[in-house]
């Protein structure tokens, strides 16, 4: 049993109050006790909780940081560079991807040393997409200039958040801090943590204000200039400064650290050392890892071993000399490194350790290295006891055998390599025939012919039965709609969200037909690669082998998150005019990450970072109208549908193909319903989506070389429903009828009148 | 103070709850663990399995409780569970949610079946296994079948303290759904009262098996491809989705269809399977043959889409599927 092995600690001198949280709820505590000025931010997994427990909060006024969601991560960074440069205190939290999107502006912010805080919740950073925990977006954090501090449990996410505001102030440090800690191991288990009582203490501590004295851009008796162009011989001794201020880092957050003791009696000394003062074997491992650990060291020490366990509680600057120290009677040491620098014979950790131990003159100990625990594989104590087994094994034999492996990797059977269980699709099965677009010679217009829908059924889905989508999820009947209206072959591109993750949980694929993944920031860009290597091999005669019957239809699937982060690289693709669509479907949010407001999400509708409370509801802000964007791109062809709808989609999806073969690119856009997220009813979808278009929410329309037609107007049918009919169908705007909430309703229906009438005089003026 | 009944070598007594995504498992997992830290003073951790899991996939609930001076380390999940929480009968079908547990665990199940029946179903040696018809339970009082399920489990952890959960429970409903907190309370008590127990000795020289660690696959790096390349697309269709229903599925009566494919159109399932034959004059036409039911989610928007009485929409009876389902004729490849 884990009792407590060193005596009990202080309580402090502070009034504290003991909550029940995750780290993540731990890191958004800390930062409204702090009560920061801004956070920009862009949801990830598993940091997008940070921002959610936020908005939560500021929906019932407790406290008052400015949110502002940007458009990915590159935005989230730039917003928060600004703000920092602005004078104000300023937090942010991202994870992998996230973080590498925004990683340009990581030395930024650090070689212009304006001071923030932002809370990196480390998960791997991957070909194959995986969103668990592992610490190679933390690597990559080694050498942008920020100070790094490490959390082990939500305690210390909260503890540490608190102690990086002033760290990062400090004037002899004035860097922006980075706060790490374990995605899902760290960020999403609860754990009792004892916070400050009051508000007061907290910012006592802190400091109320921002540390002044420093330059800031909103200052106009005192202008400055923020990053100027500086060459050599300049550039290095501005480098200088920074690595100094980082070496200061590391002894202000020593005094910081003791201050902290003294309020709270928690200590997070430069290293964490367990049963280390007589140890002849130690493990060393980052984070969450280095707790379970000492379990591992109680249990060989109970059987004689003298083993113990060393984490850092900060590794930039990297604690250099106290970990040769710590090391200087240890026989052997495993360093656990939970991400590969591929090719360094060593990841990061071990490559420093080694460096460590030879500047501070320690040649003896043995050092052995494993890559461990990736893309979230658990770190159970057996794990533990093997990393001290590499150890003990050293010891005894006098010489490492292998310093370098991984463990936990598994070579696999044989007889159980993946084998074909599908035959391809035949291309006569796809080629029906049954849908025709003939261009008419003397209009230039096209004609399309579609069959009942009763014949299509012959024809086979693109995408096979056994997705792990939710019950009565709008992509997959929108998406198969309008595949059954594009004849022949189709190579697709899916970005990032939930079609493609539900589709592809390896070793499974959905997709009978070719299919790439690229994250959602870039699939136009990647797609237009695709299209014209198909193009240029075509041209120089290398595909002639495959006797191709026909070229193929390449199609971008994106959700609307794909087309805010993405939004940049569509309209790219777009100018360049590529042979391809780009679908979009729309479900009003970012629900593949938990239900996080896009800039589809209409007015006042509620979303994980749209909360309605005493002070907020919902979205703040008017829903983006990406399709009237991508029209001024002036593509060939745009549309929007619905598959309540099912010909007007049908024709659509004939006509797309047409234009993506002969002239260029296309866009369209289906609204699909995520009762999930909507909080509806899973049977009500199509009933749901088709409310959009009587309420004339979503008109369904196309606008063909430059020309709007409504092909579906519900005054002319006297189908029109007031916006409220729709809303009231989900539990997400249940709140829009209250009485408190009628002038956002009021506001809502304003601009839907606004830009339907806007639609229809496009509709009548071809000109427009 | 609160004593726990018994701990493992760390000091902890572990509850799984092993569920579908969208029953509530996760809330109850939160709440019973809130209960034993804020409640009863016990030290505790939980959480839930995470990844890109949508409702109707199999998800994990784990929660650790220990006396308050032991310190938590551990963040793997709960292997060896003292209490197993199975919140849907069909899981068994897909995931071993019995994996680890002692002779003396607890096994509670929501079903209609008797322990005996299920002893059975989960091919089960022996052991404690309770049973409650959450489901039932929480359509009669119309409120959800995780507080159902949560009544049961404090019923099993008599450790914890009833009256401080049902000032939890009014607390996290007063306010925004102050109508929903009479159900829910009577919701809990009546899962608390009306579990019942049975207790099946071990037959001689049983043991029970160590539990197999979950994050071994099956492919390896002398066997995947490269690059994590799917080579073999399209073999979703090996999977079995019929754990997604949650109690209702759609039932079809070829006699009133008119094959007008509106249901195709709408399931986002590919459920619906067709077949081309001649019509009344002899010319090639589809229809509709029926459903597979091992794809099926059960969120009925082809019953609302049916034009007709072809499609209904009805209370899943053990059985019922696997008598009716229509399997799609995949083009399968041919396998050595």
């Amino acid at each position: 049993m884990a009792i407590e092995y060193e005596k009990e600690m202080k309580s402090g001198t502070v009034e504290q109050r003991m909550v029940y949280e995750s780290g993540n709820e731990m890191a958004a505590y800390a930062a409204h006790q702090i009560n920061y000025h801004i956070m920009g931010y862009y949801p990830i997994s598993p940091s997008t909780e940070v921002a959610q427990f936020l908005d939560l909060m500021k929906a019932n006024g407790q406290h008052d940081v400015k949110l502002i969601p940007a458009d990915g991560e590159h935005g989230s960074a730039g917003i928060c560079y600004g703000a920092s440069t602005a004078g104000g205190r300023v937090f942010n939290a991202t994870s992998a991807n996230g973080y590498m999107y925004m990683l340009e502006q990581m030395p930024v912010q650090s070689g212009t040393r304006f001071p923030m805080v932002m809370n990196l919740v480390c998960r791997s950073v991957s070909g194959p997409l995986n969103i668990h925990g592992d610490h190679s977006d933390l690597y990559f954090a080694l050498n942008t200039g920020w100070p790094i501090l490490l959390c082990r449990d939500p305690q210390a996410v909260y503890d540490m958040n608190i102690m990086a505001i002033k760290l990062a102030e400090d004037a002899e440090v004035r860097l922006p801090v980075l706060v790490a800690f374990d995605g899902y191991f760290t960020s999403h288990q609860k754990r009792r943590v004892q916070t400050f009582a009051h508000r007061e203490d907290v910012h006592q501590f802190i400091g109320e204000q921002p540390v002044r004295g420093f330059a800031d851009t909103l200052d106009r008796h005192n202008p400055i200039t923020v990053g100027p162009y500086m060459n050599e011989p300049d550039y290095i001794n501005n480098c200088y400064q920074q690595s100094m201020a980082m070496y200061k880092a590391g002894e202000v957050f020593d005094r910081i650290r003791q201050e902290y003791a003294e309020l709270t009696g928690r200590d997070y000394p430069i290293l964490d050392l367990y049963r280390m003062e007589d140890a002849e074997v130690a493990v060393f491992l980052l984070n969450s890892a280095g707790e379970i650990i000492k379990d591992v060291v109680d249990q060989l020490r109970a059987m004689g071993i003298k083993a113990g366990a060393i984490s850092p509680n900060i590794i930039r600057p990297f604690p250099a000399k106290e970990i040769a120290e710590a090391l200087a009677h240890v026989k052997a040491v495993t360093v656990g490194d939970r991400a590969d620098s591929y090719g360094g014979h060593g990841g990061n950790m071990v490559n420093e350790v080694k460096a460590a131990l030879l500047t501070h003159g320690n040649r003896d100990t043995m050092i052995i290295n494993r890559i461990y625990g990736l893309g979230g594989k658990d770190f159970y104590s057996e794990d533990g006891h093997a990393l001290f087994e590499c150890a003990l094994e050293a010891v005894q034999k006098g010489h490492v055998e292998k310093p370098f492996d991984y463990y936990g990797h598994t070579p696999g059977d044989a007889a159980t390599t993946p084998q074909r269980v599908l035959e391809p699709m035949k291309y006569e099965d796809l080629k029906t025939g049954l849908i025709t677009v003939k261009q008419d010679e003397e209009t230039g217009k096209l004609n399309v012919r579609i069959p009942p829908l009763r014949q299509l059924t012959k024809k086979p889905k693109r995408i096979a039965p056994g997705h792990g989508a939710c019950p009565g999820c709008g992509i997959f009947s929108g998406l198969e709609l309008f595949f059954k209206g594009i004849e022949g072959d189709i190579v697709a591109l899916f970005h990032t969200g939930c079609a493609m993750v539900v589709t592809t949980g390896y070793p499974y694929s959905a997709h009978k037909a070719t299919y790439i993944h690229n994250l959602f920031q870039n699939g136009a860009a990647t797609l237009s690669g695709v299209v014209e290597m198909f193009w240029e091999r075509k041209r120089r005669g290398e595909l002639d082998a495959l006797n191709l019957p026909d070229d193929f239809t390449f199609v971008m699937i994106t959700g609307d998150g794909g087309m805010d982060i993405g939004m940049g690289p569509a309209i790219g693709a777009a100018l360049r005019n590529h042979k391809m669509i780009i679908l979009e479907y729309d479900n009003e949010g970012y629900m593949n990450t938990g239900a996080q407001l896009s800039y589809s999400t209409p007015l006042g509708h509620r979303t994980s970072t749209s909360n309605v409370g005493t002070v907020q509801a919902g979205k703040m802000f008017h829903h983006k109208d990406t399709a009237q964007i991508m029209a001024a791109t002036n593509i060939p062809y745009v549309f929007t549908g619905s598959e309540a709808y099912p010909q007007d989609l049908l024709k659509k999806a004939a006509k797309a193909q047409w234009y993506a073969q002969n002239e260029g690119l296309v866009y369209g856009k289906i609204l699909i319903t995520c009762p999930l997220n909507w909080l509806s009813e899973d049977k009500m979808g199509t009933q749901i989506v088709n409310a959009a278009v009587e309420s004339c929410f979503f008109p369904l329309y196309e606008v063909e070389r430059g020309v709007t037609n409504i092909t579906y107007n519900p005054e002319e049918k006297n189908k029109k429903i007031p916006l409220l009919d729709w809303l009231n169908m989900m539990g997400k705007t249940r709140h829009m009828a209250k009485p408190e909430n009628a002038d956002t309703l009021h506001r809502f229906e304003h601009e839907v009148d606004r830009r339907w009438s806007a639609l229809k005089a496009k509709h009548e003026h071809p000109d427009l | 103070m609160v004593t726990l009944p018994k701990v493992n070598a760390l000091g902890f007594f572990e509850i799984r709850l092993e569920s579908i995504g969208g029953l509530g498992a996760n809330l109850a997992g939160k709440m019973l663990a809130e209960a034993g830290v804020n409640g009863s003073g016990l030290n505790g951790v939980s959480f839930s399995s995470y990844g890109s899991e949508k409702k109707g996939s199999p998800v994990k609930a784990h929660i650790r409780f220990c006396m308050p001076e032991t310190l938590i380390r551990d963040t793997t999940p709960v292997e060896r569970p003292h209490i197993v929480g199975i919140f849907h009968e069909s899981l068994h079908k897909t995931t071993h949610v019995t994996s680890g547990i002692y002779e003396d665990s607890l096994v509670l199940v929501n079903s209609t079946k008797t322990p005996e029946e299920l002893k059975e179903k989960l091919c089960l040696s022996g052991g404690k296994i309770a049973v409650v018809d959450a489901i039932g339970i929480a359509l009669e009082e119309k409120n959800r079948v995780n507080m159902a399920m949560l009544g049961a489990l404090f019923r099993l952890c008599d450790f914890l303290d009833v009256e401080q959960m049902k000032s939890v429970i009014r607390k996290s409903l007063e306010k925004k759904y102050p109508n929903a907190v009479q159900p829910a309370l009577n919701t809990f008590q009546r899962g608390y009262d009306e579990v019942k127990f049975q207790t099946f000795a071990f037959p001689e020289g049983i043991e029970l098996p160590e539990p197999v660690r979950w994050d071994t696959p099956l492919l390896g790096y002398e066997t995947q491809p490269i690059g994590g390349m799917v080579v073999n697309p399209g073999n979703s269709i090996l999977k079995d989705l019929s754990i997604s229903r949650a109690g209702m599925m759609p039932h079809f009566l070829s006699d009133k269809c008119i094959h007008c494919a509106a249901c195709d159109n709408v399931c986002p399932d590919y459920c619906f399977v067709w077949e081309e034959k001649p019509d009344k004059k002899g010319r090639p036409q589809m229809f509709l043959q029926g459903i597979d039911y091992q794809y099926c989610k059960g969120c009925l928007k082809c019953v609302y889409a049916c034009p007709t009485d072809a499609l209904s929409s009805e209370r899943e009876e053990d059985g019922y599927a696997d008598e009716h389902r229509v399997p799609h004729l995949f083009d399968l490849a041919a396998r050595q």
